[in-house]
């Protein structure tokens, strides 16, 4: 989006109009409320940057179906040289009418039409250029159906449009929509906007609306309009003595007839603006982070380079940004609106009708003045924020970014923000300068990547900040490529046999948001999900798949090739093949990983759900399958994401286990109809500490142990993708299957096999590594962050003698284990109680008695002692004397 | 490019030529396009280029002929649909008058600037300013003064009922006199005239009361507003005079030394219980739910909570008169709308224990409700002569029904009063049943539930955040309320109503609400913890939040 500059940001309101009471639509679901329709029409205007164009950038709704939106505002109007009653001069009507154009154009290329055009709406900034506003309000109402009423002005409407009628909602006997009007209608209400700049005067000011609009109809019987409206007006000298190309301009706008009016494209080619239309460069569409071309190829650099960075730094913020922090400074458009005196409720106890018949229809309720139509713009007031950012320094507005120091800029706040980050993250995304910061390092990062991949991670560990998620959430993906090429190219509108359970899922997908269940939503949600479908034809749709559309849609909702784009990366990093059209295997095996990292983590609860045999299949299919996507709403999606995005295929698991443990009193005290009963509607999950629970947990995990047998095949480029421009090859970002499989890996195990074991195994490899024991001897490399280890080998004290690991407990299990199971008091389980709370890794196959007393983190060497032997790291004590 | 066939909307489908060289070959792509084109122009090229193998060379060219064919042939149809309605209205087809006329009633209904002025509203202005006041230092005395008020009308009250008592004391005497006498000097004949001119003397001293009343309480409401009005004006004037503080400070507070005789009201062991539940499968809407054991009119009478809570229930229902957190309460009534029996007479005569001061007695609200239900009726059996083919759901014996007496009303409607002087309601919906709720089969579709569903919808509507249910749908245990049918109704309720909440969320976005479900005060306590027992296993309350140190 355009940086702010010398705009203001506006605000105003209107109705969408009511739906009738109790009708449901043809799915048998209730309708959609009308602002909903309104809101999801509406984003797509926010795409459209252009100079001639006032740029929109929110909507929200309010009570009662009250829409509020938000778009870049200028004070003067056209309007107000209107009201000094003087004419313009000839070169400001040609000036005029050329930027209109362009703006008209360019809508027009866009499928849009304005309707509404008329003096106030056309502003100027402070260089005296044009632009239009409200140019959206025609669309987003769905050409006026949604709202009560009419669009445009009266005495700006093109004599088709009057013809066509007026559609009243509330008129029952009207009961067809209206007609469409096409991108013409528009060239008359630019000529009657021009021709009173002429006339220095308003067009039949003075006459009733039914009269006026009565004589604009019966200008089609007359030869001349532009004479005929001059008569009228008593200006016919003034419009005489117009030049002739001025003169000429008029006349092609105001002609009666539409098929032999100029469209907006035609008249801008036209020679009367033969003497002006080299003043104006075509506009050049800015390129997208994801496209063929080269970004940088227009890059200019000024001559002095301090004139990149203004005093103002606020104003250098792209408008979105501006209008987002505003609203973080505390910013309330209702409040604004209201204290303008644009709102204006009644109490609600003195509109209640009298008398609602059975059918919900109500009588005795007399029509709220309130509900009436003020367009007035009002423009929000950025005192507040620029106090609020005025200690914010310049350099949090240009971090640089090659030099090696902490993300956070250096200055004079800096000292807060460094203590803001500790604070939960909640806040954080309410406190406005960190806000700042956070929005300004991304926004330049994200124009750096790829480049900058590296620099995305590490910041993304922090946090992302919301107004950029989609689009770090692409970078932490790693989309590249034009993307936008790739989505046109999957043809999404040929039926497929899918389509039927697609189109069931969708009105049932996240239907509280607002985006996602506006028929707009719906249309992407479709188109997506199909894209997906085609273009991935050894794996089918499931349910659930839709759930994991969702947030990538609602965060790239202008972008659905982004969106689709990200969730083809998604799912073969977390899901790889969890949408075969068989399945089983890889979700059984999935399963018992599952299993065994809760029995990893938490005994005691996984011994409880065991008993009662409350087995994850029974609750985790639908976690998993839409990556948790099913079972919280988005906002909590976003902070679990935000993390899951940093983490390897197996931090799902981790995921899983923490939201276990939050709900661990419930479940343990209560056997498996009650547990049914309380996971059929998952209570209230306190999603930040599930996200630090979950990373603790992860950090405990060894990585082997969450091996899994049909996960995705390592990547060839993997390799040397974690050495270059890639993630960061640390120990938790990168994937076990990436590694480089040696003998020492983890073999692949028969399902009924896995599922038979309580703990998970570990491979032998990842022992060598975790116990620092190296094949080469010498070089201990100490890494932080790593789970504390202790082997226990659990054979007879002969075989232990006769050559263990060096570092590793003997703990024979005849010894240590009753007849029952129970571990029996002995040294030997001394020693094991005070290691407990490590990992524990049990050099044999009797893991499971140790899960069964309770004992967390234990897991069972890949392949026993025998595997070690062919590394040759085994030690024989030397015989104690 | 010729039109093949032309659709009732004016859906036309164009053929697409686009030629092009490959090679040597001369190629032509012929496809056909629905008109007005719905989708977006680079997915149809994306979707042509794919099923019809178009060379890459030719990608360019096919977009740009293809987007041009689509903007032409749009422009075109807009300008067939244009010419075709100015000639209709040129050849006279549309009648201009008509048609300019229904655009500037258009402007004139939607739009502020175009609509008429609007005429001030008393009753409006009086809202704002009462509002004002009391969330002022004000309030106490606005207070002070409707309980002074209050208390001269039960005095008046008071000595009605004396009198009454009197008459009827020596009606009584008379009578047993003449039943006495019965058979010796009086035959029934004279009993049957003493009979009736006791009837008589009751019913003009009655009616005079109820006119004694009615004079007091329209001179207490009229004085009441002019002196808001008043003081409004005078703190308007002046920001800081001491007159003002004089003014009132000098209505003399006797609220706190003159209820010490009265009786207090006779505490009924009152159960109540409090759940917090979450509605909603993903995103979830915190509400709050109260079942409780207590007569609907306690709601409405003052003096329930003891002096000291009284008084607190008088403020908070005052100050959230006109805001944007109303309490409504749902009374079952029958098919009449007047308040000459049962519950709508215990209602009625409660409503008048002191002077509604903000709205109009409760008679005239009923009035004005019958009007306006017959007007509903006219409208809707118009409506339904125009559409004869719209047949409503079992609507034709209830309008057979209806035609006997078109004002009285049917199960499952309601109408609606305001009031300003009861406890702690200022809506009251007054929902119409049958005897048919008494029996124990109803259905989710039972009008009465479905009732229950629009008058929800009213709170959405009109921001009553508190609503208080009679969770069996009857005000007062009956025999054949055993205690199945009991714990079958309160399912059928509480599932109804759970469905509605959720609805609900969708209508105003998940606004926090209170909703309070009555049980009869003779209802077994054993019967109200089944009942208790019941609801949390219906809604999903949310989980304890249990505070315990970190592991």
């Amino acid at each position: 989006m355009r940086p702010l500059r010398d705009a203001q940001l506006g605000a105003f309101t209107f109705f969408a109009s009511a739906l009738p009471h109790d009708v449901c639509g043809s799915n048998g679901l209730p309708l959609t409320p009308n602002s909903i329709k309104i809101l999801g029409r509406f984003q797509i205007l926010k795409t459209f940057t252009h100079p001639r164009l006032c740029q929109y950038v929110d909507i929200s709704r309010g009570k009662h179906e009250r829409l509020v939106v938000v778009a870049e505002h200028y004070e003067s109007s056209l309007s107000d040289f209107q009201r000094q009653g003087k004419t313009a001069s000839p070169e400001m009507v040609l000036k005029v009418a050329y930027e209109v154009l362009e703006g008209l154009e360019f809508m027009n290329k866009h499928g849009m039409v304005h309707r509404a055009l008329a003096p106030n709406n056309v502003l100027m900034d402070h260089k005296g250029n044009l632009k239009l506003a409200k140019f959206g309000l025609y669309y987003m109402t769905d050409r006026g159906g949604d709202v009560d009423f009419p669009i445009g002005y009266p005495s700006y409407l093109a004599p088709e449009v009057i013809a066509q009628g007026s559609f009243h909602a509330s008129d029952p006997s009207n009961e067809e929509a209206p007609l469409p009007s096409g991108p013409k209608s528009d060239i008359w209400s630019l000529g009657v906007l021009l021709f009173e700049m002429c006339a220095g005067r308003r067009l039949l000011h003075n006459i009733e609306i039914s009269e006026r609009l009565k004589f604009i109809l019966t200008l089609g019987c007359m030869d001349d309009i532009v004479t005929v409206l001059a008569e009228e007006h008593g200006c016919l000298d003034t419009i005489k003595d117009l030049p002739v190309n001025v003169l000429e301009l008029l006349r092609k706008c105001l002609i009666f007839l539409p098929s032999k009016r100029p469209t907006p494209a035609e008249l801008l080619g036209d020679e009367v603006f033969n003497e002006i239309s080299c003043l104006y460069m075509p506009f050049q569409k800015p390129l997208s982070l994801f496209s063929s071309s080269l970004r940088c190829a227009h890059l200019e650099l000024p001559e002095d380079i301090s004139d990149l960075c203004k005093e103002d730094y606020l104003s250098e913020r792209a408008i979105d940004e501006v209008y987002y922090l505003w609203c973080l400074a505390g910013g309330d458009l209702e409040k604004e609106l209201t204290n303008q005196g644009i709102i204006q409720s009644k109490p609600p106890l003195c509109t209640l009708p009298k008398f609602l018949l059975e059918d919900g229809e109500s009588f005795g309720q007399g029509r709220d003045r309130s509900f009436l139509l003020d367009d007035t713009t009002v423009t929000l007031s950025l005192c507040q924020l620029r106090n609020r950012l005025k200690d914010v320094g310049g350099e949090a507005y240009y971090p640089l970014l090659e030099e090696e120091q902490s993300s956070l800029p250096q200055s004079a706040s800096s000292q807060d923000l460094s203590t803001t980050v500790t604070l939960p993250l909640i806040i954080r995304e309410r406190d406005t300068e960190y806000q700042l910061t956070r929005i300004v390092l991304f926004h330049r990062l994200l124009q750096a990547y790829p480049y900058k991949r590296d620099l995305v991670w590490k910041d993304a560990r922090v946090d992302i900040p919301p107004l950029v998620r989609g689009m770090a959430w692409a970078a932490l993906l790693g989309i590249e490529g034009d993307i936008q090429a790739k989505y046109e190219g999957i043809d999404k509108d040929t039926p497929i046999p899918t389509d039927r359970q697609i189109e069931v899922d969708i009105p049932r997908c996240h239907q509280y948001d607002e985006l996602l269940s506006s028929p707009q939503g719906h249309v992407k949600f479709r188109r997506v999900l199909k894209a997906w479908v085609v273009s991935h034809p050894d794996l089918v749709y499931w349910q659930g798949l839709d759930s994991l559309c969702a947030p990538f849609l609602y965060l790239n909702f202008n972008n659905e090739a982004l969106a689709y784009a990200c969730m083809s990366a998604f799912i073969p990093k977390y899901l790889y093949n969890f949408f075969l059209k068989d399945n089983s295997h890889v979700i059984q095996e999935y399963l018992t990983v599952f299993s065994q990292m809760i029995a990893f983590h938490d005994p005691e609860l996984s011994n409880h759900l065991n008993q009662i045999g409350f087995i994850p299949d029974l609750y985790a299919i639908p976690w998993f399958l839409t990556m948790f996507t099913h079972v919280f709403p988005l906002h909590k999606i976003f902070h679990l994401w935000d993390t899951l995005l940093l983490g390897n295929s197996s931090f799902p698991f981790c995921i899983g286990v923490a939201i276990l443990q939050q709900l661990r009193d419930r479940l343990l005290a209560n056997g498996f109809n009650e547990c049914i009963l309380l996971f059929s509607d998952l209570p209230e999950i306190d999603i930040e500490r599930c996200v630090h629970e979950s990373i603790k947990l992860f950090s405990w995990t060894p990585k082997s142990a969450t091996y899994r047998q049909h996960a995705q095949p390592p990547k060839t480029t993997a390799v040397t993708d974690g050495n270059g421009f890639g993630r960061p090859g640390t120990y938790y970002f990168s994937d076990y299957q990436d590694m480089p499989r040696t003998d020492l890996s983890r073999e692949p195990l028969a399902l009924s096999e896995l599922k038979a074991e309580l703990s998970p195994r570990i491979s032998a490899e990842d022992l060598i590594d975790l116990c620092e024991l190296s094949l080469a001897g010498g070089g201990k490399r100490t890494r932080a962050g790593r789970p504390k280890i202790v082997a226990v080998d659990v054979r007879s004290a002969e075989d232990f003698n006769r050559g263990h690991l060096s570092g590793s407990v003997n703990l024979p299990y005849s010894s240590a284990f009753g007849p029952d199971g129970e571990l029996v008091q002995c040294p030997g389980t001394g020693v094991l109680h005070s290691f407990r709370g490590r990992v524990i890794v049990v050099i044999s196959h009797f893991a499971s008695h140790l899960v069964k007393v309770n004992f967390p983190r234990v897991c069972m060497l890949d392949g026993g002692i025998i595997k070690m032997r062919s590394t040759g790291l085994l030690t024989v004590p030397s015989p104690q004397i | 490019m010729k039109k093949n066939k032309a659709k009732a909307s004016g859906a036309v489908e164009r053929d697409l030529v686009f030629g092009f060289k490959a090679g040597q070959h001369q190629c032509e792509l012929k496809v056909p396009l629905q008109f007005p084109v719905k989708d977006n122009v680079s997915d149809l090229h994306g979707r042509l280029m794919l099923l019809h193998k178009i060379p890459c060379f030719v990608e360019d060219e096919l977009r740009s002929s293809l987007s041009s064919f689509v903007e032409t042939n749009s422009i075109r149809d807009y300008d067939r649909e244009a010419e075709l309605a100015l000639s209709r209205l040129s050849s006279g087809d549309t009648d201009i008058n008509g048609l300019t006329n229904a655009w500037a009633k258009a402007y004139a209904e939607t739009s502020l600037e175009h609509a008429r002025p609007e005429e001030a509203s008393w009753d409006e202005d009086f809202a704002e300013v009462y509002h004002e006041l009391i969330h002022s230092p004000a309030s106490e005395t606005l207070l002070n003064l409707e309980h002074n008020y209050c208390l001269s009308i039960a005095e008046l009250i008071g000595e009605r009922d004396m009198e009454l008592k009197q008459l009827q004391e020596r009606q009584a005497s008379e009578m047993t006199s003449v039943m006495q006498e019965l058979g010796n000097t009086l035959s029934d004949q004279d009993v049957n005239t003493v009979a009736s001119q006791h009837f008589e003397a009751r019913q003009v001293l009655e009616n005079r009361w109820a006119s004694e009343l009615k004079h007091m309480s329209e001179i207490q409401k009229k004085e009441y507003q002019e002196w808001v009005i008043k003081l409004h004006r005078d703190l308007q004037r002046a920001s800081n005079s001491s007159k003002i503080n004089e003014e009132i400070m000098m209505q003399p507070s006797q609220m706190e030394d003159s209820e010490a005789g009265a009786p207090l009201y006779e505490e009924q062991p009152l159960l109540e219980e409090s759940f917090t539940i979450h509605l909603g499968a993903q995103l979830k809407t915190m509400h709050n739910l109260r079942l409780l054991r207590a007569d609907v009119l306690d709601f409405c009478k003052h003096g329930r909570h003891g002096r000291g809570g009284a008084k607190l229930r008088r403020l908070q229902t005052a100050l959230s008169l006109y805001s944007s957190s109303l309490c409504g309460l749902v009374l079952l009534v029958d098919n009449r709308v007047n308040s000459y029996s049962g519950i709508k007479r215990d209602f009625a005569t409660v409503a008048v224990e002191c002077t509604d001061f903000h709205f109009p007695r409760v008679e005239e609200q009923l009035e004005v409700v019958q009007q306006v239900a017959l007007y509903a009726r006219a409208q809707r059996s118009s409506k339904q002569r125009e559409n004869p083919e719209v047949k409503r759901n079992g609507a034709e014996d209830k309008n057979k029904h209806l035609e006997r007496n078109p004002s009285n009303i049917v199960p499952g409607e309601f109408y609606i009063s305001r009031h300003s002087n009861l406890s702690e309601v200022h809506v009251v919906f007054h929902l119409c049943v049958d005897d048919h709720v008494r029996l124990g089969n109803i259905t989710a579709r039972d009008p009465a539930i479905m009732g229950l569903r629009n008058l929800l919808k009213v709170c959405c509507t009109h921001d009553i955040t508190t609503i208080t249910i009679p969770l069996l749908l009857a005000h007062s245990m009956s025999e054949e309320m055993t205690i199945p049918w009991c714990l079958k109704r309160a399912e059928l309720v509480f599932k109804c109503v759970k469905g509605f909440m959720m609805e609900m969320v969708s209508w105003d976005g998940g606004i926090s609400r209170t909703v309070q479900f009555l049980v009869p005060k003779t209802i077994s306590d054993e019967m109200f913890y089944q009942l208790s027992n019941m609801l949390p296993q219906i809604f999903r309350v949310s989980s304890p939040l249990t505070l315990t140190s970190k592991h």
